[in-house]
């Protein structure tokens, strides 16, 4: 009797055992994946790649853009509507974002390059806890004249929720987003969603409307 | 004989279920989307004695937080408030010091960060008996792309003040 109750005490601890490797593995696996899954979506290699695979981040591509109006750092009332007719980038930002103010400069040199399409971008603050002064420093140091606009909690929702910064819409002249893109790309990938962005809904390839 | 084999059980039992309920720094925090885990270690002071409690924290795997003195005002400390708790008198809390730490796409500029494992430090003095303390770490975590928004992690553990000579047992 004591010798069955001895050997059963014993397939339970070593069943116990097993089951408890085999739990851990896989939730370290699993843990691993989805770290790796995350890296994939927020350092795209390929150009149109971020967003794409953002698990978790709604896609907004062919979608119309949300509409939104917001305060500019001057005070006056900026909405989406107010570029009807222009492509634009949406992009969302902060003052403690490093990689959101490297792109800014860029965002900059752009807007001059394709001033002439009409393209415009909308530099839209997410910052709960800094005031409009910081933003505005921030926003001068990286030498943007584009307007920045505050932030109300909801654009924020309508866009996806904004788990990542930065993070852009590139909305055509139609009012649809023809690229969002999630973390920091490479220059050449932000000036190719630029340009895709301006050929998106053009006349000549909208039958002239 | 029998006396080893039901050490052996005992002990894959113990193993089994030691196994079970380790791993409370490397589980999955993609659900709660945290960046930073807690592990609830049990605190054992002495009584009516100054002792420190040391809170263990794990930042993900590719990830980096903000020190708790990082190098801009802009930036985001971590920073540890704790919620008044009976019997228990908690002093300043002391944080580690952060790495130097920066973007590759920004080599010139430095960063004070915590990345993988980081200790909290609480100079307390508590009265005999157990006592849950509760509290919020808040902190900015980025990646090598990418940041994201300020996050809130509760912070739970107990705090066990035994009579000095019942702990030196």
């Amino acid at each position: 009797m004591r010798r069955v109750l001895i050997l059963s005490v014993m397939v339970v601890g070593i069943a116990l055992l097993l089951w408890a490797g085999w739990h851990n593995l896989r939730e370290r696996r699993l843990a691993m994946q989805q770290a790796r899954d995350r890296q994939v979506v927020l350092i795209p290699e390929k150009q149109g790649e971020a967003g794409e695979q953002a698990g978790e981040m709604p896609v907004m591509r062919g979608k119309a853009a949300p509409a939104f109006a917001l305060t500019s750092l001057e005070g006056k009332k900026v909405s989406l509507a107010d570029y009807k007719g222009r492509p634009v980038l949406v992009n969302f930002w902060a003052t403690w974002c490093g990689p959101c103010k490297v792109e800014m400069p860029w965002f900059e040199q752009f807007r001059k390059q394709y001033a002439a399409q009409g393209f415009e971008i909308l530099g839209l603050a997410d910052d709960v806890d800094a005031g409009k002064d910081a933003i505005a420093k921030v926003a001068s140091k990286a030498g943007v004249t584009y307007p920045i606009l505050l932030t109300d909690g909801k654009v924020q929702t309508a866009y996806g929720g904004l788990d990542v910064l930065p993070m852009s819409f590139y909305v055509d002249r139609n009012g649809v987003i023809v690229e969002q893109t999630a973390g920091l790309g490479s220059k050449d990938q932000i000036e190719a969603n630029i340009r895709k962005t301006i050929a998106s809904g053009a006349p000549s390839q909208a039958g002239g409307q | 004989m029998r006396r080893l084999l039901l050490g052996i059980s005992l002990a894959g039992l113990s193993m089994g279920v030691a196994a079970a309920q380790s791993g409370s720094l490397t589980s999955s925090v993609v659900k709660t989307k945290q960046y930073i885990v807690f592990a609830s270690d049990e605190q054992v002071v002495t009584a009516g004695k100054k002792s420190t409690v040391e809170l263990h924290f794990k930042v993900n795997d590719g990830f980096h937080v903000n020190s708790h003195t990082p190098k801009s005002e802009l930036l985001i400390p971590t920073n540890l408030t704790l919620q008044p708790a009976a019997g228990v008198t908690a002093s300043a809390v002391e944080y580690p010091a952060g790495t130097a730490f920066s973007f590759s796409f920004e080599p010139g500029e430095k960063l004070d960060v915590y990345t993988g494992t980081f200790t909290v430090k609480i100079p307390v003095v508590a009265a005999a008996g157990s006592h849950t303390v509760q509290g919020v770490l808040h902190y900015q975590a980025c990646d090598n792309a990418a940041c994201y928004p300020p996050k809130s992690l509760p912070v739970e553990f107990v705090l066990t003040a035994k009579a000095a000579g019942a702990l030196a047992r």
